[in-house]
Order: structure tokens, then C-alpha cells, then sequence
């Protein structure tokens, strides 16, 4: 049995931030993760900022590790979890053995949401984050020519990070529209979600004009009247007028039918086309991947605004499970610098939780739950429009059930 | 060629060349990469056919999530391509698809 | 509309026409779909097709949900019997 004060599980930002304050208080840290790199989702990171200035996740990812090594952390790569269990301590069951622990974070990220196509199990159809990581980490294209069906912020980023590997897109389309399934969105609901990528889609925002994007009415007549080569950011058509009814191929990625839609999503028979690419990516969102979560017994709520459903937790990143933390897009889909954030609360609260209280701790607590709000004002990548609404709804859960539970004591 | 060794952005990469197999057919992989992206590299999309249907399956997700691009690696099984470092000389073999002898008669596919 | 042949449990390769026909005949809740349909039942424990599983059972049409309807079980990825419990 391997043992520590401190057991992370997910070295991507969220988990490597706690473990560098965690071990900078002074306790015995040990970071989990099944990828052989750490950095998680950050990895495949980069985006432009500013003019000429690139958040890029593997330098991002490169300083934290570093960070965290001479802070005392222990990573163990290629370390698989598979359970996790309280005993007197904490148990996380790896494929590499068994850590005890007095604390436990669970930094484990965010899986992306699928949009079942017919076809999509063909070789060559990926999910975005598939061919985010192959460029920007592996440093190999997903293939020359490829489509991509989902709008939304990552597809806006990750499209920009393919052609930038010379990768070229023949366009994007929205998803086939199912009503049965509710993650899934008409053409005119995804319109209304543009309004959030303002620095991802400029030009999009700028051609379609933001008076399009009010009320529901004029985005309808935007979709009737839109423009039949799509309109183009960074050069890549995208067409909200039209979705991939079927990716096709025998063996692997040939190519897709393009349909013309209405606002609603229904399909017009009549105009339907062929299009040869050899990959397709599909773009469906990020949900919690929360799974360990629900095995230690963590309560959930439903919050669409923070991409699903999430484990109770508070703003010091504690769950109402005693020694049970959680940290960054566990606890709600939002970018890398929020994760980071979140990270270094919880590693300060656990401390906190090994070492007692103190007013310096105290302080440094209070400051970071602060710098959470600030980086999120500043936020330039916002993955849902209400994700502050999303987090107050959290905040009122979580006192809520302090309330409850001290009422069930009395 | 599929390898993105100049970036407009994230630079030059250099890494050693090493070889492996798939189904006792030798590649080239770069060191520090993925059997994914080893294959992917060698024009190769298909990891597997479903034990069941026999259709063809490659990567889908990337992180370790869907399971699709599990391989045999040195004699193991249920091996994710995607979250495994390629080694020299490795060996990696393709699930193929199951004789069914009990599903007969059973549930159509 | 959905093409009714298209693949939603890759795994298993449950179509949507078999979960739509399942749910309508049997009325059944995301559990007994899933062990109908063997849907979500695979080696990838359901993380990419659970939320389309939960919307095609019959009950998910006007229920919003606190709780997760599906369970999550141990292990939370396949676990080699070679692997589990060695200490290293
Ligand atoms: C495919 C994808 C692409 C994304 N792209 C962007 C982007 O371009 N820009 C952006 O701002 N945000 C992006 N995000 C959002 C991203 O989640 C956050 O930016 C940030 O990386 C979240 O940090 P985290 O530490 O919470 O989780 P992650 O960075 O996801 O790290 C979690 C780590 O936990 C590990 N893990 C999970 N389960 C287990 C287990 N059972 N056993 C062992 N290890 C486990 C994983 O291997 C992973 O390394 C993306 C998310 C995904 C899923």
C-alpha cells in the first residue's frame, strides 16, 4: 500500500495547481494520472489572446509540472484509477496499486458530449478534442480535408488550431437535429450561442451582425436568409443552414451528405449533396466526467449552465464528504485558467484540513476564492453563456444543504 | 506527410525515429508518441474491427474515454492505443471480429 | 430527424430504432433500456452514449433530473484482472 497526506487524482491544471499548494503547506502529495504526459487538457491547448500573443497549454503544462517536481509533489503517469472508497482514510484502487490517504481531489476534467451520426463509428470520424490533441500534441494532422459537424466555442478554437497545422476544413455544419434528445439544439438555438464567442468568431459576429442574434425571430430569418456558401471566419465556411445527415465510406472516411435545414432543423429533401473529405470531426460540448464522484457518494445537482450534472461542493472546493475535494471542469465546464484557480483553493484547503486553520491560510483562502471571480470576469473563452448564474445556483445549494443537515442534527 | 514538424506557432520538433509492428508489419513511430498517433502518422485509421459486427473502428475520443482504440500490445488485450506510449520493437495487433458460435439464432446484428 | 439506423451505444452497437422501439414497447426507465438493449453496457461503461440512453427512455420525457437516473459503478474503467489489487 502506497500512502500520502494528499492524493490528487487528474494531473491536468486543476490537479497540478492543488498539488503545488498543497505540498507548499508543508503536506505529502501524490498526483495520479492515466495519460503518460501531465498537463491533461491542457496539452492540446493554444490560443491567441491578443494580437500575437498565444495561450499555449504545453508550455502552460510544462511550468506547472515543473512547479509541482520542485515542490516535493509525487506524479505517477499511466496510473489508471478505478475505484475509490472510504474507509478510516481514503482508498483509490489504481492499475498500479493502492493509495491510502487522509485527502482526496478529484480533478478528473470534463469527456466531450457525442452527437451520433449515421456513420460516426467509420475510422476517420473523431471527436474534436481527438484531433485537437493529435495536432497540437502528437504533431500529426487528422487528415488533409475534413468537416466538422457542431458549433460551439471548442469547435471555434480547435478549427482555428487545425488550419494553423495546415490542415484544411471544408466547412462546419450544425449537427443533425433530433428532438428526443435534449443536449441536442436547433439551428436557431445554436445562432443564439454566438453571441459568447465574440473573440473566437469575429468576423462571424461582424457579417451576421449581433442585431441578428436578439430574438428569436430575426435569428430564425438570419438562418431562412443566410448566405449559401456560409460565412467564413478565419477563411472557413460555416453553415448554419445546413447539417451532415450521413458520414460515408465503407471502409473509412470518404465523405459526407450535406443537407440544407430549417431554423428547426428539418431537413429539405430536395437540396442534398455530396462532399469528399478523409476525416470529420464531431463537436458535441464538454460535460463533467464525474463518475468517481458518484462512486464516493457525492450528492449531484443538475445545473445545465455548468455543463451537467455536478457534485455539491462549496466555494473552498469541499464536498460534503468528509476529506473529499473536488477541482476545475469537474465542478463545471470552463477554461484552463479557472481550473487553475479552482486547483489552488482546494490544495489550500486541504492545508487547512491536515494542518488546522491559521490566519495566514486563512487569508490566502479568502484571496483565492476572490481570484476565481476575477478570472472569470476576464474570462475570454466562456463555455456557457450563464456560467456565473451556474455557480451562484451552486452556492445556494451548498447552503442550503448546511442548513439541512445542521436542522436533521437538532 | 502527415507529421506537423514545422508549426507556425508551437516551433520545430525533432524526436527519434524507432520502430514497431503491427500485425508483424514494421513502422515508424517518433519516441514519446502515442500508438495512435504512431499509426495515425503511418496512414493507418483502422485499430480494430468490433468483436461482434466486424466493422471497422479507429480513435475516436483521444483521452482515454470511449474504449474504441483498444489493441493488443505484447501479448495484453484491451490496450488503449491512444493513452500508451509506443516502444521500440513493440508489437501491436488488431482486435479482430469473434466467432459468434453461441449468438446464432440469437439476437440479430 | 434522426437517421432510425444510426449507431447510438458504439459499444454494442445499439441502434436508435432499437432503443426508440424498445422504450415505446416495454415503457421502461434508463436502467431496464440499457439491460434490454445491452445499450451503455460495454467496455466503455456508457461515458459516451449514457446521456442519449437516459433521453430515449420512455420516463426521461418531462422528468428533469436531480439525481443521476443511471448509476455509476465501480471500476470506472476496465480493469485487467492482472492489474487489480498488485501493489507496487
Ligand atoms: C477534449 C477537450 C478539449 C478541450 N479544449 C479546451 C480548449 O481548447 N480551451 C479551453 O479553454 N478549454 C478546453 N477544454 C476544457 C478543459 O477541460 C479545461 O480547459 C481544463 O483543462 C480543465 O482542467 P482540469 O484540471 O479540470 O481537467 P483536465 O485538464 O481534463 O485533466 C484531468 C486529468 O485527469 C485524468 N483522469 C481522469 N480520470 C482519470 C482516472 N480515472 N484515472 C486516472 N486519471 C484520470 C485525465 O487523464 C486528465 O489528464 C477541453 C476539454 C476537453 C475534454
Amino acid at each position: 500500500m502506497n500512502e500520502a497526506e494528499v492524493v490528487i487524482i487528474g494531473a491536468g491544471p486543476a490537479g497540478l495547481s492543488a498539488a503545488i499548494q498543497s505540498a507548499r503547506c508543508g503536506l505529502r502529495v501524490t498526483v495520479l494520472d492515466e495519460f503518460m504526459k501531465p498537463g491533461g487538457r491542457l496539452l492540446g491547448q493554444l490560443h491567441e489572446e491578443k494580437k500575437g500573443v498565444w495561450w499555449n497549454g504545453i508550455e502552460e503544462a510544462d511550468r506547472l509540472y515543473e512547479d509541482a517536481v520542485n515542490s516535493g509533489v509525487h506524479i505517477r503517469l499511466g496510473t489508471t484509477v478505478y475505484h475509490i472508497e472510504k474507509e478510516n482514510r481514503w482508498v483509490t484502487e489504481t492499475s498500479e496499486g493502492t493509495w491510502e490517504s487522509r485527502c482526496l481531489l478529484l480533478a478528473a476534467g470534463a469527456a466531450e458530449t457525442p452527437l451520433p451520426i449515421s456513420g460516426w463509428t467509420l475510422p476517420g470520424v473523431m471527436s474534436i478534442g481527438a484531433a485537437q490533441v493529435m495536432t497540437n500534441v502528437h504533431r500529426v494532422t487528422p487528415g488533409n480535408k475534413g468537416i466538422i459537424i457542431g458549433i460551439n466555442p471548442l469547435t471555434m478554437a480547435i478549427a482555428r488550431e487545425l488550419q494553423l497545422a495546415g490542415v484544411e476544413i471544408e466547412g462546419i455544419y450544425i449537427p443533425p437535429y433530433e428532438k428526443k434528445f435534449r443536449q441536442m439544439e436547433t439551428p436557431e438555438q445554436i445562432l443564439a450561442g454566438m453571441q459568447r464567442m465574440a473573440h473566437l468568431a469575429p468576423s462571424f459576429l461582424l457579417r451576421v451582425g449581433s442585431r441578428f442574434l436578439v430574438n428569436q425571430w430575426t435569428r430564425q430569418k438570419a438562418i431562412q436568409f443566410y448566405p449559401k456558401k456560409g460565412l467564413s471566419v478565419w477563411g472557413i465556411p460555416i453553415h448554419f443552414d445546413k447539417t451532415v445527415t450521413k458520414i460515408i465510406g465503407e471502409n473509412e472516411v470518404k465523405g459526407g451528405f450535406i443537407s440544407s435545414i430549417n431554423a428547426e432543423g428539418i431537413i429539405k429533401e430536395e437540396e442534398q449533396y455530396r462532399k469528399e473529405v478523409d476525416f470529420v470531426c464531431i463537436s458535441g460540448g464538454l460535460y463533467p466526467l464525474v463518475e468517481l464522484a458518484a462512486v464516493a457518494g457525492c450528492p449531484f445537482y443538475l445545473i445545465p449552465e455548468l455543463g451537467g450534472h455536478i457534485p455539491l461542493h462549496n466555494q473552498t472546493m469541499h464536498t460534503p464528504v468528509e476529506g473529499l475535494f473536488v477541482a476545475g471542469n469537474i465542478t463545471g465546464i470552463e477554461s484552463a485558467k479557472i481550473a487553475m484557480v479552482q486547483g489552488e483553493t482546494a490544495g489550500l484547503s486541504m492545508g487547512k484540513a491536515v494542518n488546522g486553520t491559521s490566519r495566514d491560510i486563512e487569508e490566502k483562502l479568502h484571496q483565492s476564492v476572490q481570484n476565481e471571480k476575477r478570472i472569470r470576469a476576464e474570462a475570454l473563452i466562456q463555455f456557457h453563456p450563464e456560467v456565473k448564474k451556474g455557480r451562484e445556483k451552486m452556492h445556494e445549494l451548498w447552503q442550503n444543504y448546511v442548513k439541512e443537515s445542521a436542522a436533521a442534527k437538532e | 506527410m502527415n507529421r506537423i514538424t514545422d508549426h507556425p506557432v508551437l516551433g520545430r520538433t525533432e524526436k527519434k525515429c524507432i520502430e514497431f509492428f503491427l500485425d508483424d508489419t514494421k513502422m515508424t513511430a517518433r519516441s514519446g508518441e502515442t500508438i495512435a498517433a504512431a499509426l495515425l502518422a503511418n496512414n493507418i485509421r483502422t485499430l480494430r474491427y468490433h468483436e461482434a459486427s466486424g466493422s471497422p473502428r479507429g480513435i475516436y475520443c483521444n483521452i482515454g474515454h470511449c474504449f474504441e482504440c483498444r489493441v493488443e500490445v505484447d501479448g495484453k488485450t484491451g490496450v488503449r492505443a491512444c493513452m500508451t506510449e509506443v516502444c521500440s520493437g513493440m508489437r501491436v495487433y488488431r482486435q479482430q471480429q469473434l466467432p459468434r458460435p453461441f449468438q446464432e439464432g440469437g439476437r440479430e446484428r | 430527424m434522426m437517421d432510425r439506423e444510426t449507431i447510438i451505444c458504439r459499444c454494442e452497437e445499439v441502434t436508435y430504432e432499437e432503443l426508440i422501439t424498445t422504450a415505446d414497447s416495454y415503457h421502461c426507465s434508463a436502467r431496464e433500456l440499457k439491460l434490454r438493449t445491452r445499450a451503455g453496457m460495454g467496455i466503455c461503461g456508457g461515458r459516451t452514449c449514457r446521456f442519449l440512453i437516459e433521453d430515449a427512455a420512455e420516463e426521461s420525457k418531462e422528468k428533469v433530473y436531480e439525481n443521476i437516473p443511471l448509476k455509476y459503478q465501480p471500476p470506472v474503467r476496465p480493469m485487467r484482472f492482472d492489474e487489480g489489487g498488485k501493489n507496487k
